[in-house]
């Protein structure tokens, strides 16, 4: 690597090569049976150099050719794309558990057991026509720089997601579990979620109208997607943002704490450096209720002189291949602090509402100014405490910097969700739709 | 190309092997407001093995070439383990064995055509919406993506395809105090440079559509009856319907496959749904999919009677319905799906004024923001809309987002237009991207639309 960085060097002030390798293996159940085993071996580069306080930018797959990719990124210094910043020298990093070594023992053959066993008893206790993806995943990520940056992780992720669908709609109740190496599907969250397909599959058609809205952990993505978009420095400089200029002011209840902490690593994708190889901390972004920072990567802090917060990472909304992606502002671990109340409580002191378990077009609406209008994917009814039945056919809305200042009640627990740890979050006054 | 492919599968003792080896040439440019954000044309590369032993079909995706050995016996393994482990064989559908080299066919090819001039033509559309005072901030890109796809089996089919992607576009934000309204732009196709010229007056119109949506009023959440404009049929075409017209969505799901049995009678009579990739000129043309299957048009849908499916040979095997071409890849990172063409709603008798005059009282919404399934469940977001009184179009509305049963959906649409548009760009999200996802409809007028407002 850095004999590659020293050859680029002579095209340019600055260098840095990022690489990451990656074997996969998914095995698909479905209904039962299994249905698939589909395997990936992907290696990708991306070569970021600077000259002039220009940006050059070129990826391949192998390093096949490094002489091209060099030839590619000098020839990208034409369109002139400022880069006013300097890769990090990034050293003594905390050693963090990401990958497990036995991860490399676990067989295909374990996957489809564990997958088996699942399928077994969700159907010997359910009705439910079930999905299930078990995955095997190791990366390798490096990233080599001009200013002596030579930094490594191995990252091991085995997972589990399963959808328990309510026969004749394909739509359904979804679980799942990560972990460092096998672990089978804990008892616990497989018995939580039979007993809630089987409380929940009598379709209701209750009338909409503004009524308490459990959001459910993995529901939760939908609120913090427009609080991602509120606070990533691309907003602030873009002055898009809603919470511009509004540091230390009290945006959401004050029994709401969010923070980044790319630094736990209780579960699997922890990280002491981000894809710029900048070091991680702590970030706080809502403490009680007041908005606290925004975050920035090296290009953003660059634009708006601050520093970078060590959120720079080569993601996008819809995943795709990380060596063709520029690092961007992003918020990876986040975290909602947990409250005191437990999830049967919060279900139990329910007058009427709905227990909002998937949410779905999360994506659409108007992002940057926090509204959300989903559709209930789905929904359980509730009324005095107890669940009645599921709701098809509505839709729940709102905008966050409302719906977040009514919470009423926060869950004791978290779950690892899609980009993030969440407690169930209960809030009155919520808008629903129902047909 | 091929005598190397021959000599990777050629390790593999199995009942069938095929290989694609795709080399992927993209362009990309953006500009985040005034500043270009990046610029540059890269190639990269890959390969995807497929292996049916004994009963079992496994797939492996690698990139390099030294991996190929490790890769075919990784892939040999798992077809042998699930051919272990299931109840039914697999089978691929009979197809003809095609040796064919298909040259791709442009109208001012974008390889032809220097990068700055591709920067100059983003940057002029990129001023029009920014010399407006209250947008304040574009998002726009360019990109053109060329995929070069090599594909052989152990059957003796041997085909060589190239498709080419041309897009711009991207999203601009106007703003007053704290509210911020945004909208997308969407310009391309696959037959040249040509589709994404000549759009000051599109990037015009969209500025002040995105100006006045600062005044529009929030719509009130309830239920309506909709005219959906073209973008917004295509999308419920695909969202909605389209996914379950795929065979390997609804093969598993015993229930679901129960209900959509060709013959059924799911839609209201005036609704025919076709995919068609096969048409010339248009995003999600093709002539081979990635199992070296011929794509062929298939009706889906006609007068609300099921009347086809989309199909991979392993599907079609298990179905026992004809192959329709319709298994493709996002890229080399992948195996092939099934993933629809260009699927739309044929187009009736009515003018929009006839179906306004049918709507009476209702909505008017116009151009897909986002939509997802779930299960029989769809949410779609409309990027504005106006209120409709009598008849007549009046105020202008925002912050709509649709939800709805698909086969409720169905019987609720009560009268299509006769103005069938297709979508320029595409970018459906089936696991893998399809940047080649086309979709259309005329205008249709749909009951009892649940609308979740703000």
């Amino acid at each position: 690597m850095q004999e590659f960085i020293k050859k680029a060097l002579n095209k340019c002030d600055q260098a840095e090569l990022y690489n990451i390798d990656s074997k996969e293996i998914n095995v698909e159940f479905n209904d039962g049976k299994l249905h698939n085993i589909e395997s990936s071996l992907q290696s990708g580069y991306t070569l970021r150099i600077i000259k002039d306080k220009l940006l050059g930018f070129a990826y391949t797959k192998n390093l096949l050719a490094p002489q091209e990719l060099i030839d590619n990124a000098v020839k990208s210094l034409e369109g002139k794309v400022k880069a006013d910043y300097s890769f990090p020298a990034t050293e003594q990093l905390p050693d963090l558990k990401t990958y497990d070594p036995d991860i490399t023992r676990v067989s295909t053959a374990q996957a489809v057991e564990e997958c088996a066993r699942i399928s077994d008893l969700v159907k010997r206790q359910t009705k439910a026509e079930i999905e299930l993806v078990s995955s095997i995943n190791m990366d390798n990520i490096n990233i080599t720089n001009s200013s002596g940056t030579e930094l490594a992780q191995k990252q091991s992720v085995f997972s589990i997601w399963m959808n328990l669908c309510y026969p004749g709609g394909a739509a359904g109740l979804s679980e799942s579990n990560f972990d460092f190496n096998f672990q089978p599907l804990p008892d616990d969250k497989l018995n939580a979620i039979i007993e809630l397909y089987n409380l929940s599959e009598k379709p209701v058609e209750p009338k909409g109208e503004k009524m308490q809205v459990l959001f459910m952990p993995r529901t939760m993505y939908a609120l913090m997607w427009r609080l991602r978009s509120a606070t990533n420095g691309q907003s602030i400089f873009k002055q898009t943002s809603p919470l511009l200029n509004r540091i230390g002011e009290q945006v959401f209840s004050q029994d709401l704490t969010i923070f980044d902490n790319p630094l736990d690593d209780s579960l699997p994708g922890a990280r002491s450096f981000d894809d710029e190889g900048v070091k991680t901390a702590k970030l706080e972004i809502i403490k009680n209720g007041v908005l606290k920072n925004f975050y920035y990567d090296l290009e953003y802090a660059a634009k708006l002189k601050t520093r970078s917060t060590g959120h720079g990472y080569k993601s996008s909304m819809w995943g795709g291949d990380p060596s063709k992606i520029k690092p961007a502002p992003s918020l990876s671990h986040l975290t909602i602090a947990p409250g005191s109340t437990s999830l049967q409580e919060m279900i139990a002191s329910m007058e009427k509402g709905i227990i909002l378990k998937g949410a779905m077009g999360a994506h659409s609406g108007n992002i940057p100014n926090g509204d959300y209008s989903v559709g209930v994917s789905p929904g359980l009814y509730v009324e005095k405490g107890r669940i009645i039945g599921r709701v098809k056919d509505a839709m729940v809305a709102g905008n966050i910097y409302e719906t977040l200042k009514h919470v009423t009640a926060i869950e004791n627990k978290l779950h690892p969700s899609w980009g993030g740890e969440y407690p169930a979050i209960l809030c009155d006054q919520v808008s629903v739709s129902t047909k | 190309m091929f005598e190397k492919l021959r000599k990777i599968i050629s390790q593999a003792e199995a009942d069938y092997v095929d290989i694609r080896y795709e080399v992927m040439t993209e362009t990309f440019l953006n500009f985040m407001g005034q500043d270009l954000s990046r610029i540059g044309t890269n190639t990269t590369d890959g390969y995807v093995v497929r292996i049916l032993k004994n009963g079992g079909f496994s797939s492996i995706a690698f990139t390099n070439p030294k991996d190929a050995q490790q890769a075919v016996k990784i892939a040999l393994e798992n077809a042998v383990l699930l051919a272990r482990n299931l109840s039914k064989p697999i089978k691929l559908a009979e197809v003809p064995v095609v040796k064919e080299s298909v040259i791709l066919q442009q109208q001012e090819d974008p390889r032809q055509i220097p990068i700055e001039e591709k920067l100059a033509l983003l940057d002029k559309y990129n001023q029009i919406p920014l010399s407006h005072e209250q947008i304040v901030m574009t998002n726009m890109g360019y990109s053109d993506t060329l995929r070069k796809k090599y594909f052989l089996n152990s059957e003796g089919s041997e085909i060589f395809e190239e498709v080419l992607t041309t897009r711009i576009g991207g999203l601009i934000t106007s703003k007053a105090g704290n509210l911020t309204q945004n909208l997308r732009i969407a310009a391309g196709g696959s037959d040249g440079f040509y589709n994404v010229r000549g759009l000051e007056d599109m990037f015009e119109t969209r500025s002040g559509i995105v100006i006045d949506l600062l005044q529009a009023e929030p719509v009130t959440g309830g239920v309506y009856n909709c005219i959906l404009n073209q973008s917004l049929s295509g999308v419920f075409a695909h969202e909605a319907f389209g996914h379950f017209s795929e065979a390997d969505i609804i093969e598993t799901l015993p229930a679901m496959r129960e209900k959509m049995q060709i013959g059924a009678p799911l839609g209201n009579e005036v609704l025919s749904i076709t995919d068609n990739a096969t048409l010339p000129h248009q995003l999600g043309y093709y002539k081979y999919d990635d199992e070296g299957v011929p794509v062929r048009k298939v009706e889906l849908m006609k007068k609300g009677v099921l009347t086809g499916r989309l199909h991979s040979r392993r599907t079609a095997a298990e179905f026992g319905e004809p192959v329709s071409g319709h298994c493709v890849a996002e890229d080399y990172k992948y195996a092939p799906i099934i993933r629809m063409g260009t699927i739309f709603i044929e187009p009736g008798q009515n003018s929009l004024d006839d179906l306004l005059q049918q709507l009476g009282d209702g909505l008017l919404i116009i151009d897909a923001k986002g939509g997802q399934t779930s299960g029989e469940n769809f949410t779609f977001g409309a990027q504005y809309g106006y209120k409709v009184k009598n008849g007549k179009k009046a105020g202008m509305i925002r912050d709509i987002n649709i939800s709805g049963n698909l086969y409720k959906t169905l019987k609720d649409i009560t009268a299509v237009g006769n103005d069938l548009t297709l979508s320029k760009i595409g970018g459906c999200g089936k696991g893998q991207t399809n940047i080649r996802s086309c979709h259309g409809g005329p205008h249709t007028l749909v009951k009892n639309v649940v609308i979740g407002g703000v």
